[in-house]
């Protein structure tokens, strides 16, 4: 956890983002970015919101394409992927989303089996035991019957979790996953990522602005704002940065180099004015 | 200047938006060939489309077919031919109200039912997260969904039409003192299975596609949000009454030839 490594620098990448600029909406979201995520190690991607982090997971699972630049995952360019070449390499991949995203017609145990009912032809006795084991893996085997609605936020999250690993995906993707969460579950879901990626050897990349927790598991991490990379580092290092963007956001201050205010014309030329 | 412009902007609209509509219809009819061995996926939908909307259209078809009773008995027993009850209901029916009102009671509670619940499980990241884990979601989602409905959409418009007759023979034969037999027989000798039955049919089943395609299309395209998903259900109520009323005219002109 405590070793000095850069992923940019590292050989031995699973996904490389290289100079990608992408538009949403007539908004640059990202600006010439550049870094590498490390193969099995737990890299966070830090950034204040509507910085770019979660159109970056985008990025990786081939759900936008960049209007310039690479990303390469695995030895693949995604955005030249077809179709049918993009499904086989997001059957080895996971993106827990924020909202868990369960199906709500499904109970805990058939949104479980949902991947490997969809992508495998097991035995049901098989299927029970697999899903029980990713059930259990979470704390969550007891609950099997129960439906999304009676779950709270972070049990949600945890039944995501355990549909997200039951394909034993090489990387997993986790977007905001302590947004939302009380103290104990936050601890519960840090736990769990840090188990995952040491039992299962996944490569994790946890996208966040909960700062503590967030270094709390992470090897490396990156913070992001403006649509570049503003910091990287140990989270160690991070922490201890004397760059004004990573202060202001490690510290959580209003004012810095992100500013307050957005941008608005005069003030009292605006209040003297009658019409919105 | 500026009008026209809008208008402009308005026609551009719609005929993109066509375009992606069709170009959606294509990937959900590809979808669908996918399904043939999972069908139970689609016998799942066509419960949840077709029984569940099997009440409503029950009791409107026995009340509009006891209202042709007693509406076409007023009529006819001026001209001294109320013995042609029967076949006036059965015809109404059959060729016109069967296929028209099931389609639009069908779009008033399957349709938005359909576009609320796609709409939702986008604006909850379920298709998202479906595609995500490499299942395409409308060959999982909509194309079953869509099946349904198109399967559901004829059987639902042949019931409706059989208790109307139903409720025109409770209140002609019953009420009003119609001959049975005159009843019945008018019926079977006026109603032909291939101009009347089979016109009804095609009715139906056209309208079924064109109402499940702008369901499944609507929630599919809304914006993710509880506003977005209001006004995509508001969408396919009012395009697929539209629609059915437009498409009704067309297909009675072609099978009637006379236009």
């Amino acid at each position: 956890m405590n070793q000095p490594r850069s992923g940019a620098q590292d050989g031995d990448n699973l996904v490389d983002i290289r100079d990608v600029r992408l538009s949403l909406g007539g908004r640059q979201i990202l600006k010439g970015i550049t870094f590498s995520i490390p193969r099995g190690k737990v890299t966070a991607i830090m950034g204040g919101s509507g910085s770019g982090k979660t159109t970056l997971l985008n990025l990786f699972g081939g759900r936008l394409k960049p209007d310039a630049g690479q990303v390469i995952v695995d030895g693949q360019s995604v955005p030249d992927l077809k179709t049918k070449e993009l499904y086989e390499l997001r059957k080895r991949m996971a993106l827990l989303f924020q909202t868990g995203a369960l199906f709500t017609d499904l109970s805990v145990f058939e949104n479980v089996a949902f991947p490997i009912r969809e992508h495998t032809r097991l035995s049901e006795p098989i299927l029970r035991k697999v899903v029980l084991m990713k059930l259990e893996t979470v704390g969550l085997r007891g609950a099997r019957q129960l439906m999304p609605s009676e779950l709270s936020g972070g049990m949600a999250r945890r039944v995501a979790l355990a549909r997200a690993i039951v394909m034993e995906p090489m990387m997993i993707m986790y977007d905001e996953p302590f947004t939302g969460l009380d103290p104990i579950s936050k601890g519960v879901i840090a736990k769990l990522i840090r188990e995952l990626n040491q039992s299962l050897g996944i490569t994790s990349i946890v996208v966040s602005h909960d700062v503590p927790e967030t270094c709390s598991i992470s090897d490396y991490a990156y913070l992001v704002g403006d649509g570049r990379i503003i910091g990287q580092g140990t989270p160690a290092e991070v922490q201890q940065s004397k760059s004004e963007y990573v202060r202001q956001f490690m510290d959580g201050l209003p004012e810095g180099p992100v500013p307050y205010q957005y941008p608005a014309g005069d003030y009292v030329q605006d209040l003297l004015q009658g019409t919105a | 200047m500026n009008t026209l412009r809008a208008l402009g902007g308005i026609v551009i609209n719609s005929v993109e938006r066509l375009g992606r509509a069709s170009l959606f219809l294509y990937e959900v009819l590809l979808g669908s060939w996918e399904l043939i061995r999972r069908f139970y996926l689609v016998v799942q939908q066509v419960y949840a489309v077709g029984v569940l909307t099997l009440l409503i259209i029950l009791v409107s078809g026995l009340f509009v077919g006891m209202v042709l009773g007693l509406q076409g008995y007023n009529t006819l027993v001026k001209f001294g031919s109320a013995n042609s009850l029967g076949l006036l209901v059965a015809l109404s029916l059959v060729r016109e109200l069967g296929p028209v009102v099931t389609a639009l009671l069908f779009a008033g509670r399957a349709g938005s039912a359909l576009t609320a619940e796609i709409g939702l499980m986008k604006a909850t990241e379920q298709i998202a997260g479906m595609e995500m884990m490499a299942v395409n979601p409308i060959t999982r989602i909509i194309a079953p969904r869509f099946l349904g409905g198109v399967i559901a959409m004829p059987l639902l418009a042949a019931l409706f039409s059989a208790i109307g007759v139903l409720g025109g023979h409770l209140v002609g034969v019953g009420l009003l003192g119609v001959d049975a037999g005159a009843f019945w027989s008018q019926m079977q000798n006026g109603v032909d299975f291939r101009d009347d039955i089979l016109n009804g049919v095609v009715k139906s089943v056209v309208f079924g596609v064109v109402c499940t395609w702008i369901a499944v299309f609507e929630g599919y395209d809304a914006v993710p949000t509880s506003e977005g998903v209001a006004s995509a259900t508001n969408r396919t109520v009012v395009y697929s009454s539209l629609a059915v009323l437009g498409l009704d005219f067309i297909l009675t002109a072609l099978t009637l030839g006379e236009v």
